[in-house]
């Protein structure tokens, strides 16, 4: 049986800034394997050992997803290796392109069973790669998903839904992204860091797969900070603890939020 | 007929907002349902103007129609096709949106046409900027879905294909016997932030909570970092975006990646010790001083 993994190296906006015409400043930003990956590597590892199953990172991204940086905070995490498109063009791809791209690499690396990725990016956060993804490949996907065992062809998938847990039978191969809490992925040991180190890294060249063309083409022709609602501003004196109470109690009475 | 816009329905007819947005498009507007029969008549009733209805087994899930949905969409090819955001419905956007070779747009405020391209503006990087896109081609969004469409006194005819359904099926559902929170739905949250200096504090929070009627949340590294609460407590850009009547922060210091979170709020009051905190500038009543008073002042003057 053999794993994919789907992973992102990149930055969160939480340490981005947003200037005055609407662009994104990320030089304060740090890049890493973005939060909800560590997750899905971890229910992939789990699976990969139940199942003895090969497990592949893949990741697609601009200039600095193949440092060894990058690969070696991957590989510690228990992938056996890792799959790397390495294009600056990628850097500004839509989610439609990339799953695209992915899809292509998951039929170069062949035979592949399953693949598992994250809840969702953190830095774009669309959840739909996945979902694109397995349409590229003509495989099922199901989303929020909290357990999963079997073996290829075989596999018993646990989902949350609304209020509760279902139970799906997968016969074939499917993309499977995980909840955000599927795991608690483990931090890694330095014996982990140092055997990432000599584990193989393939970079596949984007000119080299066969990627379908897309037929839409998206131009960016404005940006801007969001608009915000007017707030009232109003500050409340609080010297007195129990005055401020009963003040704002009074004005949010008033105001009908109460 | 062919359809300007299609939206994709799984096994919920919550698509009132998509049918609205898809409307506001011009042109006629199809709906591709992966759900049972009683959700595709919903739907033909509630203002489309035709409904492919993907008929399936009951133990299979709206997922495994995938590939019938993408077949519906790219027989009739579209501008614009629109789902909700649930975990089935976007399933059924990646197919269709793999198959038509579309762009695929997740934080979209508005939506026109302009001669031949589509143009969106669009949330990014959890809702911290906007983009204006123009788009040449087919364009694929996520959307909230909205309630439930009225009945509009027509009705959109019902065609029935069935198509073979990928190899997926259910075994069993199991219910949980606790009750999961759902910040959508509150009328008003508390928010808390690490101005709280201790895990233990949180019963004074409860107490307000309680006194106010409101759920508690939180600031992203409540939940992850001081794991204090849940994930799916957590506001902010990657973490849920509410609407309430009143959204009251404690010790939050009011960073823009929390706030796109609430920034639909009726009423925002903050307490927060730093009079210079970002928050002040963002909210309608602010109470600069020491959370530990005035929490407990406020939830006495509610009792």
């Amino acid at each position: 049986m053999k794993i994919v993994v789907t992973y992102k190296w990149t930055c969160d906006p939480e340490e981005a800034t947003v200037r005055g015409d609407g662009t994104v400043d990320w030089s304060r930003a740090k890049p890493g394997i973005s939060a909800y990956d560590p997750v899905a590597i971890e229910l992939a590892r789990r699976l990969a050992d139940a199942a003895g199953a090969e497990l592949i990172g893949l990741t697609a991204g601009g200039k600095g997803v193949g440092t060894p940086i990058a690969t070696k905070a991957a590989l510690s995490r228990g992938l056996d290796r890792v799959v790397i498109i390495e294009d600056e063009s990628l850097r500004e791809a839509g989610r439609s392109e990339l799953a695209a791209v992915l899809a292509a690499a998951v039929r170069r690396i062949g035979d592949v069973d399953l693949v598992i990725t994250g809840d969702s990016s953190v830095d774009v956060a669309a959840k739909m790669v996945p979902t694109v993804l397995a349409g590229e490949l003509g495989w099922p996907a199901v989303a929020e998903v909290t357990a999963v065992t079997g073996q290829a062809g075989a596999l018993r998938v646990e989902r949350a839904i609304p209020g509760g847990v279902q139970v799906l039978e997968i016969s074939g191969p499917a993309v499977l992204a995980a909840s955000a809490d599927a795991a608690i992925p483990h931090v890694p040991g330095m014996k982990e860091l140092l055997a990432a180190g000599k584990k193989p890294v393939d970079q596949l060249e984007l000119t080299g797969l066969d990627v379908p063309a897309r037929s839409a083409v998206m131009t960016v022709t404005g940006r801007a900070r969001p608009e915000r609602k007017a707030r009232r501003g109003q500050l409340i004196d609080t010297a007195d603890p129990a005055a401020a109470a009963a003040e704002l109690v009074t004005a949010l009475r008033a105001a009908g939020a109460l | 007929m062919s359809v300007n816009a299609w939206i994709i329905v799984g096994d919920q007819p919550t698509v009132g907002n998509l049918i609205t947005v898809a409307r506001a498009l011009g042109g006629p507007v199809g709906a591709v349902v992966a759900g049972p029969r009683s959700v595709a008549e919903t739907v033909a009733a509630g203002g489309v103007d035709r409904v492919v209805w993907c008929s399936a087994p009951g133990d299979v899930p709206a997922e495994a129609s995938a590939p019938a949905v993408a077949d519906a969409v790219a027989a009739d090819p579209p501008r614009v096709v629109l789902s909700g955001r649930n975990p089935s419905e976007r399933v059924l956007l990646g197919a269709a949106a793999a198959r038509l070779g579309a762009a695929v747009l997740t934080g979209a405020r508005s939506v026109s046409i302009d001669g031949g391209d589509v143009i969106v503006v669009n949330a990014v990087f959890g809702d911290i900027a906007d983009e204006t896109v123009a788009v040449s081609g087919p364009v694929a969004l996520l959307l909230d879905g909205g309630p439930v469409p009225p009945a509009d006194g027509g009705g959109a005819p019902i065609e029935e294909v069935s198509a073979a359904p990928l190899p997926l099926k259910v075994v069993e559902t199991r219910m949980h016997d606790f009750d999961e929170v759902d910040l959508n739905s509150a009328h008003r949250v508390i928010g808390v932030g690490r101005g709280l200096k201790a895990k233990e504090d949180l019963t004074m929070i409860e107490e307000l909570a309680q006194a106010l009627e409101a759920e508690v949340a939180c600031s992203r590294p409540v939940a992850e970092g001081l794991n204090w609460m849940g994930k799916d407590r957590y506001i902010g850009s990657s973490g849920a975006h509410i609407a309430p009547q009143l959204y009251l922060t404690v010790g939050i210091s009011g960073q823009l990646q929390h706030m796109v979170g609430v920034t639909a709020a009726e009423t925002i009051v903050a307490i927060n010790s730093d009079p210079n905190a970002a928050i002040f500038q963002q909210t309608d009543y602010g109470l600069v001083g020491d959370l530990y008073q005035l929490v407990p002042a406020i939830t006495a003057a509610l009792k």
